[in-house]
């Protein structure tokens, strides 16, 4: 089925743009440097127009027109905040700040106490009402994030110098610290990889003969470019280059 | 042999690249088809929740993600909508990302088409959102006060799939799938403070932070990155982008095996031998 060519379009941009972005990792050269710009710019023109069509106009604009004036002094406020960069008024800025600090404190403190402190507490302390009920399996499981709970707080403590039965609790602290970081750091790298899975899967289906073969020629384009450089610039490999 | 043994410590790095990229792409060109055999628990605590609403329940999709986190986090929504479709669930959409109205709209053009589901009657998109926490707060008396129209500017009061709801206690389940902290505001601003149950779809890299939301059961269920993605594809039965990365997972995930065990056996024979 033939594409339409804004869409045939569209994989030569995104299948141009994700190998200039990836020369990179062979070496620094201006196509990279042009997808960075544009990449910069395109972000920056996306955010303005959605501050526009979607704060600006069905939050201010509208409203004021439809004579529903109290928007203004919240929106004022804000404009108030830009008064940072001129420093004689700059002290008007506090006033938007302190609106958004008591807002902000407000919300966030009783939630944060709530689902972060409370609820993580009892959520420790509970399977022990209930150990009768449980398997031993769950209890075991139970048991480690009770210690390790104990064991990493212990490790936070910094109020009593960590020696004698202290150390050895916040060295277990430590253990459970790494345990945590090796799976996160694994994780990372998963999701790294799917990621970079993501945009291979979309080179593939734009090396396609509906999209004119987009990814093959730019990438020949590539390599073309790289050798004429590296002739052109005496044939050093490119880490001498960029020790250079 | 020692000096032989140590050039492979300065092995130039863009070999590695190069060699990832190869083991990553092979697998696009010619799927290898390695099973995805483990489903782990959070994933299908998810599905469960949603298994067991019956049909006409309205199910909230915060559809958090913009194209930067798409490999991860598009599967599994479109898992989540075809699983909702297939219950026969009414579903409403969410977004406070900008960038992801046109995922969105994309998801739903394809996923609606195959369930032959309307847009207004059995699904509705609401609009981008700036400023979640205000719009989260309004959504627990009257959604009506923040949401008046769908991303198309049509009123929404009086739409079929938004028959009998006007606020989270209408609302079965709310699931958000996000690259972001957007599912912690979800979890501490909605799900603890007004008691609806909250799940979640997130990144592999924010996946153990929800550890502890999901032993205290303030999330009811976790799909974490792309290989939990493929394990809710299994679930519903209906492969898709998610599944068919886990061949190029399990590869690059062998390959960075190969290199750390070879890389430390070589340090280990240099350093005693």
């Amino acid at each position: 089925m033939a594409l339409d060519t804004s869409i045939i379009a569209g994989g030569w941009l995104a299948a141009g743009l994700t190998i200039f972005l990836f020369s990179f990792l062979y070496k620094d050269n201006p196509f990279f440097k042009i997808a960075e710009h544009l990449y910069l710019g395109a972000g920056m023109g996306w955010l303005f127009q959605v501050s526009v069509t979607s704060v600006w106009i069905p939050k201010i604009w509208e409203p004021v027109s439809k004579g529903e004036l109290l928007v203004i002094i919240p929106s004022v406020m804000g404009l108030l905040l830009l008064t940072q960069f001129i420093p004689k008024i700059s002290w008007l800025s506090r006033y938007g700040f302190t609106f958004m600090m008591g807002y902000g404190s407000g919300l966030a403190i009783p939630a944060g106490l709530s689902t972060d402190f409370m609820s993580q507490i009892e959520g420790t302390i509970r399977p022990f009402s209930k150990l009768a009920s449980m398997t031993p399996f769950s209890i075991l499981s139970s048991l480690i994030v009770a210690a390790g709970t104990i064991c990493v707080l212990f490790y936070f403590f910094f109020s009593v110098e960590h020696k004698g039965h202290l150390k050895k609790v916040s060295n277990v602290g430590i253990y459970f610290l790494m345990i945590y970081f090796g799976a996160a750091f694994g994780n990372t790298v998963m999701a790294r990889f799917s990621l970079l899975y993501g945009r291979f899967d979309d080179l593939f289906t734009f090396s396609g003969a509906s999209y004119f073969y987009a990814t093959q020629a730019i990438l020949a384009a590539m390599v073309i470019y790289f050798v004429i450089h590296w002739l052109v610039s005496g044939r050093k490999p490119a880490s001498e280059e960029e020790a250079a | 042999m020692k000096e032989t043994l140590q050039k492979f410590f300065k092995i130039d790095r863009r070999w590695i690249f190069l060699l990832l990229a190869v083991t990553l792409f092979v697998p696009i060109v010619k799927p290898i088809g390695l099973p995805n055999k483990s489903i782990s628990q959070a994933t299908t605590r998810v599905y469960e929740n949603i298994e067991k609403l019956p049909a006409g329940s309205f199910l909230l999709l915060s559809l958090d993600y913009d194209p930067s986190t798409r490999p991860e986090l598009h599967p599994m929504a479109m898992a989540l909508v075809r699983h909702a479709f297939s219950r026969n669930l009414r579903v409403g959409v969410v977004t406070y990302i900008a960038g992801s109205t046109g995922l969105i709209e994309e998801l739903f053009a394809k996923v609606g088409k195959e369930y032959n589901k309307k847009d207004g009657t059995d699904y509705v998109i609401l609009p981008y959102q700036p400023n979640i926490l205000a719009v989260m707060t309004q959504m627990s008396s009257d959604m009506y006060g923040i949401y008046s129209k769908d991303r198309n500017g049509t009123p929404i009061a009086g739409m079929p799939v938004l028959k009998g709801v006007k606020s989270y206690k209408d609302m079965s389940l709310v699931v958000c799938v996000t690259g972001t902290a957007i599912l912690d505001y979800w979890v501490a601003y909605v799900g603890d403070k007004y008691s609806v149950p909250v799940a979640g779809g997130v990144t592999a890299i924010s996946q153990p932070g929800y550890g502890p939301y999901l032993q205290t059961n303030q999330l009811k269920g976790l799909i974490g990155g792309m290989k939990g993605a493929a394990e809710y594809e299994s679930l519903i039965k209906q492969p898709g982008k998610g599944t068919s990365g886990i061949d190029a997972l399990n590869l690059a995930h062998l390959l960075v095996l190969v290199l750390i065990l070879t890389s430390n056996i070589i340090l280990l024979f240099v350093k005693y031998f």
